[in-house]
Parts: C-alpha cells; sequence; structure tokens
C-alpha cells in the first residue's frame, strides 16, 4: 500500500532524479546534461548549435523556469489547477498507449482479429461506368422527358453512336473508373450510388436521377465484394488491433492503479446533491 | 488485334529504320516490315490527341477536400479543455469512421475527407517510451527486460505499475536514467509525426505533419500553421517552431528564418498558412509593421510572398474573406463576423484597423504594395479550415461539433460564452459552422497536395463540399461554357485559380471560364460571383464585385445587382428544399472595366441558397428556445484563390 501512495510524489521524484538540478533546497545546479539538453533542442530548432550568448540566454532562461516552478510548488499551485491536473493525467495516460504501441501480435491473432470484425474490412464491389447528365438547371421540366426519349433510342438500337455527346455540359466526371459505392456517393449522391449499384453491364441504362438532374449510365465493369486475405490488409488490421489493446491496457491500467487506493464519499451522493440545490435555492432567496 | 500488332510493327520498322537510314527527310522508306510512307508513319505518331478523350490528362480532376487545422488532446488548451482524442482518433474520424468524442457522444461525419493536418503545439514529455521501445541499453537489464516481457506478454499495465512504482522507490537501474545525448523527454512533435505516418495512405488519405506557431502576444493573434511536404524522416531532424524565447519567438519574421534554416539543412519543404486576421487587431496583414512602427520592407515582403501562399480565410473563430465596413457595397460582406476585438478580448476593435485583418483588403494592399517594394508581400490563395479543438474536423451545420470539447453539442452550448471580458462577449452561438480547404491536385498524396498548395490552386469553403472551377485567360469564349469538358478546356486556353496572367494582349481583356456544382447532399447554387480588385495609377486600391453567373431568370436590377434568390428555411424544423436555386452554374465571362495598365485580381465567390445554420440544428434536436438575436440560417459560401493580372 506505501509504495503506491508514493505514486503521486513519484512523479515528482521522477523529475528530480532525472534532472539532477537539485541539492539543497535554495540551491539550482544546471549539469552537464542539462546545458546539454538545452543545446540539442536549440540545435534541433534551428538546425545549428547555439552560439555562446545564445547557450547563456537558454540557461538563463531555464534557471528563471526551476525557480518559479519551485516557487509554485511550495505554494501549492499546482494542487488545484485543472490545467496541471489535466495534462499530468494525459502523461500517465500516454504510458498505457504507449505500451499499446508496441506490441507485436501474431499471425494468429490477427487473423482472429480479421474474421471477428471482417464487416469493417471487406473492400466493397467496384464500378466502371460512364454517366451522361440531362441537367435540370440547363432544360428543367424536360430533362426527364430528353433523357427517357435517349434511352428508348437506345434500347431499340436506334441511338446515336456516341451517346455522351447528346448530354449537357457538366463539371461531373463523364465517368469512374474502379470507383467505390463511396467514391461515387461523394461525386453524385447517395441516392445515385444506390441506384446504379443493379445496373446492367455494357449497356446503356437509367434514367438515373440525381441532384444534378438525370442520367444515363453504361456500366464497363463491376467487382464484387471482395473480403480480403490477412496479407493484403495486415497494415490495417494491425493498427485496429493495436487500437483495441490500447483502450483494453488503459483501463486495465487504471483498475490496477485503483486498486491501490482507499477511495470513500463523505456521504451519499443524492443527498448531497439535494443539500447543495437546497443551500442554492437559499442563496437566491 | 491485327491493327495494333501491324501499329507496333510499323513503329517497331520506323525506329529501325531510323537507325539504318541516314538523316535525311523523305517521302518514304523501305524497311523489313514494308514500305513506310508519310501517310502511315502519321497514324503510328499522331499528331491530333488521342480518341480517348481520358488519355493523356495531365491536370487536376477532381477536388481533394480537407483541414489544414486540427487540435487534438495534445494541445494544452485542447485538453485543458477536456479533449481526450489523440491524433490517431483524430485520422479515423477523417477517413470517415465513428469514433466517441471527448464529450461520450457518438460522432461520424457524412463523408470521409480526403486529407488532414494535426497542427498541435509541441511540448515535452516523458520517458516511459524509452523502456517499452524495447531499447537494447533497457533490455540489458533484468529490470528492463522484465518490463519488457510483461508487455510483451499482454501485462503491459502490470509493467507500467511496477515502473511508477521502481521510481518512487527509486530502484530503477542507473543504465536506464537517460544519459547524455539520448533525448531525456521524448517530444510530442515526435507523437505527431508517427501518428501522421501511420494514418498517411498515399491514393486514399492524406495526412500531413505539421503544427500550429501561436504567436499571440497581448491577445492579438498572428496564428500560423506550418505544414511539411516531408515525411518523417526530414520532419523528426527538427523541432517545432516555439513562441516562447529564448528558443522561439513571436514574430512571423523569425518563423521565417526558422523555416529558412529548416530547408536548407534538410532539402526539405514547408509552407505557413496563417488565419484569423480577424483577432489580430490590425496586425496580420500590414503596411506598418507593428513589431517596429516602421513601413515593412522589401525583406517582409520577400518572406511573406515566398512563405505564405495560402490564407486560412474562414473557420469557427469567424469568416475573414471581408467585411461591411471595408466593403459597403457587397450585400454578402456581412456573412459571421468577429469583429469586436482581438482573440482573448482584452482590447476592443477599433475600425481602422480592419483594414489590415481581412483577405479581399489585404490583396488589394499587396497590389499596393507591390509597386512600392516591386513584390507582393500578400499574394495568397484561400482556403478554408476548423481550428477545432476537439480533434474532430466537424464543421457540417447538421453535425458541429464544436470549437472546444466543452461545446460539443449540448443544450446549452449556443448560449454559453465562448469568451467574455468587460470588453465584449463572443456567446457560443457566435462559433461558425465553418470551414473546409478544397484543393485541386492530381492526385491524393503529400507531395501532390502540397504542390497544388504552393501553387494556390485551392479554394476554400464554409464547410459544404461544392466542386468550384475558375479559369482566366484571353481567349475564352461563351461556348466555351457548353463544352463538355470544360477543365480541359480551361487548362489549355488559360490558368487554374492561383495563377497568373500577364501582359493583355492589344485589345484584349481578361476572360473567365467559371465553373460550380453543389454538393452532392448539399444545398443548391445561389449565384457565383467575381470580385475584382485592382491599384490605379494614383496608387489608390478598388473593388468591385460581379455577379456572373445565377440560377433561375431573374434578371439584374437597376443597381446592377442581381435580386435575392429566396429561403426555403424552415427554422422550426431545420430543414430546406432545392426547390430554388441551381445545381450547377457554368459561364464565361469578360471583365467589362478592364484597364490593362492596372494591376488586378479576380476571384471566385459561389453562395449557396439559405439554409439552416447549426443553431437552428441544435434548437430542433434540444428543444431549446434561441433567443432572437441568434443566427438561424447561414448562406454557404466558397472562395476561390485568385488570379492575378500584371500589366
Amino acid at each position: 500500500m506505501l509504495h503506491f501512495l508514493l505514486l503521486g510524489a513519484g512523479l515528482f521524484l521522477l523529475f528530480r532524479l532525472v534532472a539532477s538540478d537539485s541539492g539543497a533546497p535554495r540551491e539550482i545546479v544546471i549539469s552537464e546534461p542539462r546545458v546539454e539538453a538545452l543545446a540539442q533542442s536549440f540545435s534541433r530548432t534551428w538546425m545549428r548549435p547555439p552560439t555562446a550568448q545564445e547557450l547563456n540566454g537558454l540557461v538563463e532562461d531555464y534557471i528563471k523556469e526551476e525557480i518559479y516552478y519551485r516557487e509554485a510548488v511550495t505554494m501549492g499551485l499546482d494542487r488545484d489547477d485543472v490545467v496541471i491536473r489535466r495534462r499530468l493525467r494525459q502523461k500517465l495516460e500516454f504510458v498505457s498507449e504507449d505500451t499499446a504501441a508496441t506490441l507485436q501480435p501474431t499471425d494468429e491473432q490477427l487473423q482472429d482479429y480479421l474474421r471477428q470484425h471482417a464487416e469493417k474490412f471487406v473492400q466493397p464491389g467496384r464500378l466502371s461506368f460512364q454517366q451522361v447528365l440531362f441537367s435540370v438547371e440547363r432544360r428543367g421540366e424536360s430533362a426527364r422527358r430528353d433523357a427517357g426519349k435517349l434511352i428508348h433510342q437506345l434500347e431499340a438500337g436506334r441511338g446515336p453512336a456516341d451517346p455522351t455527346q447528346a448530354g449537357d455540359a457538366t463539371l461531373l466526371p463523364a465517368g469512374l473508373d474502379d470507383a467505390s459505392p463511396q467514391d461515387i456517393a461523394s461525386t453524385f449522391g447517395e441516392d445515385f450510388a444506390k441506384q446504379i449499384d443493379e445496373a446492367p453491364v455494357g449497356q446503356w441504362s437509367g434514367p438515373f436521377q440525381s441532384s444534378y438532374g438525370w442520367h444515363l449510365v453504361r456500366v464497363a465493369a463491376r467487382t464484387p465484394d471482395v473480403a480480403p486475405k490477412l496479407e493484403q490488409v495486415r497494415p490495417v488490421v494491425l493498427r485496429e488491433w493495436q487500437f483495441e489493446q490500447n483502450q483494453k491496457l488503459g483501463g486495465e491500467f487504471y483498475q490496477s492503479l485503483r486498486n491501490q487506493y482507499d477511495v470513500r464519499v463523505e456521504g451519499e451522493l443524492g443527498v448531497l446533491l439535494e443539500k447543495y440545490k437546497a443551500a442554492g435555492s437559499e442563496a437566491a432567496r | 488485334m491485327r491493327t495494333v500488332r501491324k501499329q507496333n510493327l510499323l513503329i517497331l520498322g520506323l525506329a529501325v529504320a531510323a537507325f539504318a537510314l541516314p538523316a535525311v527527310a523523305q517521302e518514304h522508306a523501305a524497311t523489313d516490315v514494308g514500305t513506310l510512307d508519310k501517310q502511315t508513319a502519321g497514324k503510328a505518331f499522331p499528331a491530333k490527341p488521342p480518341y480517348s478523350p481520358y488519355a493523356g490528362r495531365n491536370f487536376p480532376t477532381r477536388p481533394f477536400f480537407g483541414d489544414t487545422h486540427l487540435h487534438t488532446s495534445l494541445s494544452v488548451d485542447a485538453g485543458a479543455f477536456g479533449n481526450r482524442l489523440t491524433p490517431v482518433d483524430a485520422y479515423r474520424f477523417a477517413k470517415g469512421e465513428e469514433i466517441t468524442a471527448s464529450s461520450g457522444q457518438q460522432v461520424k461525419l457524412s463523408r470521409p475527407l480526403d486529407f488532414l493536418v494535426v497542427a498541435d503545439h509541441s511540448d515535452a514529455m516523458g520517458l516511459f517510451p524509452l523502456i517499452f521501445g524495447g531499447d537494447p541499453k533497457v533490455l540489458a537489464t533484468e529490470k528492463g527486460r522484465k518490463w519488457y516481457d510483461l508487455i510483451q506478454s499482454g501485462k503491459g499495465a502490470e509493467a507500467a505499475v511496477d515502473i511508477i512504482t521502481s521510481f518512487g522507490a527509486g530502484t530503477i537501474p542507473p543504465e536506464i536514467i537517460p544519459l547524455p545525448g539520448t533525448p531525456l523527454y521524448r517530444s510530442v512533435w515526435q507523437d505527431i509525426i508517427k501518428a501522421a505516418e501511420g494514418a498517411n495512405d498515399p491514393g486514399r488519405f492524406t495526412a500531413f505533419i505539421g503544427f500550429e506557431w501561436t504567436s499571440v502576444t497581448a491577445g492579438n493573434n498572428l496564428h500560423r500553421n506550418v505544414i511539411f511536404r516531408d515525411n518523417a524522416e526530414k520532419a523528426s531532424r527538427t523541432e517545432p517552431y516555439t513562441t516562447q524565447k529564448p528558443l522561439g519567438s513571436d514574430n512571423p519574421r523569425d518563423l521565417w528564418k526558422w523555416m529558412t534554416a529548416y530547408e536548407e539543412k534538410t532539402g526539405g519543404d514547408v509552407l505557413a498558412l496563417a488565419h484569423n486576421g480577424n483577432l489580430s487587431n490590425g496586425r496580420m496583414f500590414p503596411i506598418i509593421e507593428s513589431f517596429t512602427g516602421k513601413p515593412i520592407d522589401r525583406e517582409y515582403a520577400e518572406q511573406s510572398a515566398k512563405w505564405e501562399h495560402l490564407y486560412e480565410a474562414t473557420q469557427i473563430k469567424g469568416d475573414g474573406e471581408t467585411h461591411p465596413f471595408l466593403s459597403p457595397n457587397d450585400e454578402f460582406a456581412n456573412y459571421e463576423r468577429w469583429d469586436k476585438g482581438n482573440l482573448d478580448l482584452t482590447v476592443a476593435k477599433k475600425p481602422e484597423m480592419l483594414e489590415f485583418e481581412y483577405a479581399r483588403s489585404a490583396l488589394k494592399n499587396g497590389l499596393k504594395l507591390e509597386k512600392e517594394l516591386g513584390i507582393n508581400p500578400y499574394k495568397f490563395g484561400l482556403v478554408g479550415s476548423t481550428d477545432a479543438h476537439t480533434a474532430l474536423a466537424a464543421v457540417e451545420e447538421d453535425n458541429f461539433f464544436g470549437k472546444t470539447s466543452s461545446s460539443e453539442p449540448s443544450a446549452g452550448r449556443a448560449m454559453h460564452p465562448f469568451i467574455k471580458t468587460e470588453k465584449a462577449t463572443f456567446m457560443g452561438w457566435e462559433t461558425v459552422a465553418s470551414g473546409y480547404a478544397a484543393v485541386w491536385a492530381k492526385e491524393n498524396t503529400r507531395e501532390s497536395i502540397f504542390d497544388a498548395m504552393e501553387r494556390r490552386e485551392a479554394y476554400a469553403t464554409t464547410g459544404s463540399r461544392m466542386v468550384v472551377r475558375f479559369f482566366g485567360g484571353f481567349d475564352f469564349e461563351a461556348k466555351d461554357a457548353n463544352n463538355r469538358m470544360p477543365a480541359q478546356i480551361g487548362y489549355t486556353k488559360g490558368v487554374p485559380m492561383g495563377g497568373d496572367l500577364n501582359h493583355a494582349p492589344a485589345g484584349k481583356v481578361p476572360t473567365f471560364l467559371v465553373a460550380a456544382l453543389k454538393d452532392p447532399i448539399g444545398a443548391n447554387l445561389d449565384r457565383y460571383q467575381i470580385v475584382k480588385g485592382w491599384v490605379d495609377a494614383k496608387g489608390d486600391v478598388h473593388e468591385k464585385v460581379y455577379d456572373v453567373a445565377w440560377s433561375g431568370d431573374r434578371k439584374p436590377g437597376k443597381d446592377g445587382k442581381v435580386p435575392a434568390v429566396g429561403n426555403t428555411v424552415d427554422v422550426a424544423n431545420a430543414t430546406w428544399s432545392n426547390t430554388i436555386g441551381a445545381p450547377e452554374l457554368i459561364t464565361v465571362w469578360k471583365d467589362p472595366d478592364f484597364d490593362p495598365a492596372q494591376s488586378a485580381f479576380y476571384y471566385g465567390r459561389v453562395i449557396e441558397i439559405p439554409t439552416p445554420r447549426w443553431t437552428a440544428y441544435d434548437a430542433k434536436k434540444f428543444d431549446v428556445k434561441m433567443p432572437p438575436e441568434v443566427r438561424m440560417t447561414t448562406t454557404e459560401r466558397a472562395y476561390t484563390s485568385p488570379i492575378w493580372y500584371t500589366p
């Protein structure tokens, strides 16, 4: 129990051990490693070592910071500061995060993960298609009718050799190659993407509606959904697995720390809350 | 098939013939694959472009949408407000995954973004990673080995607690305590780089390495984001520039010096992206430099022109395109203004500050300064970004997750003050659900998107994903607006947004091929405007806004302006309908007031029909009544980078 009560002090001890700048209480010793660290920090920022004057300035600034730091801690300014408390909590939370990041799972573990979360890694089928737009802006009501007319002609074998010439000028691409449902939705809207999901391959079909007007579509190729093998998606699976481990580890880390503490709340929360609210309305009167 | 083979043989034959025959122009040549005459040779090497319209394309064909300015819990101020999300979470969200926000709510973007810059502030960190990272010196000690093994066997929590305990008891092997030369603290910068490298997926998603240089002395905002074209190898060799002396500085000139040193020493490539001139109290685009009290000099102009090719003109803390005081004839100028003072509202705004705070004014003054200094210090393109401190690049009106984690969706967030001082208050409802950067790059890679940013081929949006084209040249004609491939014509006959037009040929005026496509899940477009700024012979600057394309059959009034498009917003239900406006606008426009002797810029501004503002969605979802001063509708817009004309 005792050594876990030292946990709180541990962090400060850590800094002091490592910084090795403190001797007697009012003594500040700037060690060689400290000077090196300051010089190194400068070098990395400015891509060159500091001049003597610059290094002097860095040391002076560090001394000032150390003095203010000690005085502030002595005064207990760190105790109830929300920012400091949250920051220190965050730094410890990084500990479990770093742990997860170094974990190297076996292929079997990754295979298991892939199997259990198959839907996350499915590569959706892709479409290659051309489209012709009959713009609602340019044609108004007749957009649908014009599109319908052309598809009838094409179905009857009477259509123009190049139907793409029949449509309107637009920023929309004349087609997409090897596009996922997401790609199609990003450009044409989700409705349109859903509609052409069933469009036949190798012929013109439609009219399909989007917020831009009416389209005829000719699907050139469609590939099915693929459940990938581990070799194909290993980096992504690893990343997701590590993420999950991270969450788990964070919980375990906190739990093992918490188990070392004797925690109690002084009274029932519900009662305390009523007391608080009553005091509030008293003050208001 | 046979034709192809014959063509291949012809090419082979021609190649052989080229070696075998003397270099004399011949009408035909006898080769061992038949006689090659000019006609057949012509077929093998066609002078015309290929039949396939998509072959041989070498220009950007789609815009990539992203955020160049996002903060995670690694930023101290974000963490202090309760942000618990890391850069890893930020990238997952940007890629379209559903995650749990810091406030515990589930959140997901309507569509993935294409790129993201996590621009946190840098700081120092702890030394645990040395231990966990399997450092050989650590593994050589018994304790170190024990901890490492615990971690590898899934008992990481036990290892972590044991380490902390050992520190407390003073039983850490001395070999493990950082030695001179090894970094005492792993910097958060390394965390940022690692997350970016992990999330970067060339061709699918770009994660840029970057940071924010947060100069805000006395509350006056001079922030710049620094974005790296480079990957970890170069970026790791430096530390981000800070604003604290003696290592850092709050003066942009020093930031530019840092950028110079970085590029020279590493061969890397960085750019600077400023934001919130509206909170700089007159210091962002100076004619008189605030640090010296003197007019900016040639060196300032050179450095500014070199490093700052883009400006973040719209974000959560206000829109920065222009201001009604500066543009009294622009009826769209009064959009989401944050003009009460500086960043921490310690000093109130004075009207004379405005000229040096807003993009349009700075672009104009840039032309003026170019005459005096020989170089234009304010020749920047425009992008939008969020500056969200939630790690969530979420600024769609119906999906706005606020500026800080304490302002994620809740019933009270609109009426809670964002900043309140005795000088002024910014209420929560005044925060803007804006914006994104749209970049015309050829591919979704760091190099391609960065290069597009450097050449300013980008535009700002206030959160919608409109597709906007803006081409300038001297030869566009009305019929080009009917061309089935507007981009092809645009790049062939002119320059894209961010480009330059020089020396108008005699009798010719700048012409612009402009086009905008509504966001597929968004609102129709009201109009496409062109904003022109120029400097006259006396050195005075001017501006004018032209309506160049608009929906429906509205006619310009006597004042030359096209009347309002209308409003279908049902505030109570937070809905609108696309029964007004147009899904697409394309036109060619010619400058009717051109003077070839005057430097000028032109940029496009596209405005949507009115839609519900995030406050209306909040009111509906939380069933709260907003007071009358709260804005409930918005008109999303896009601002393109300018095209500059130089005589």
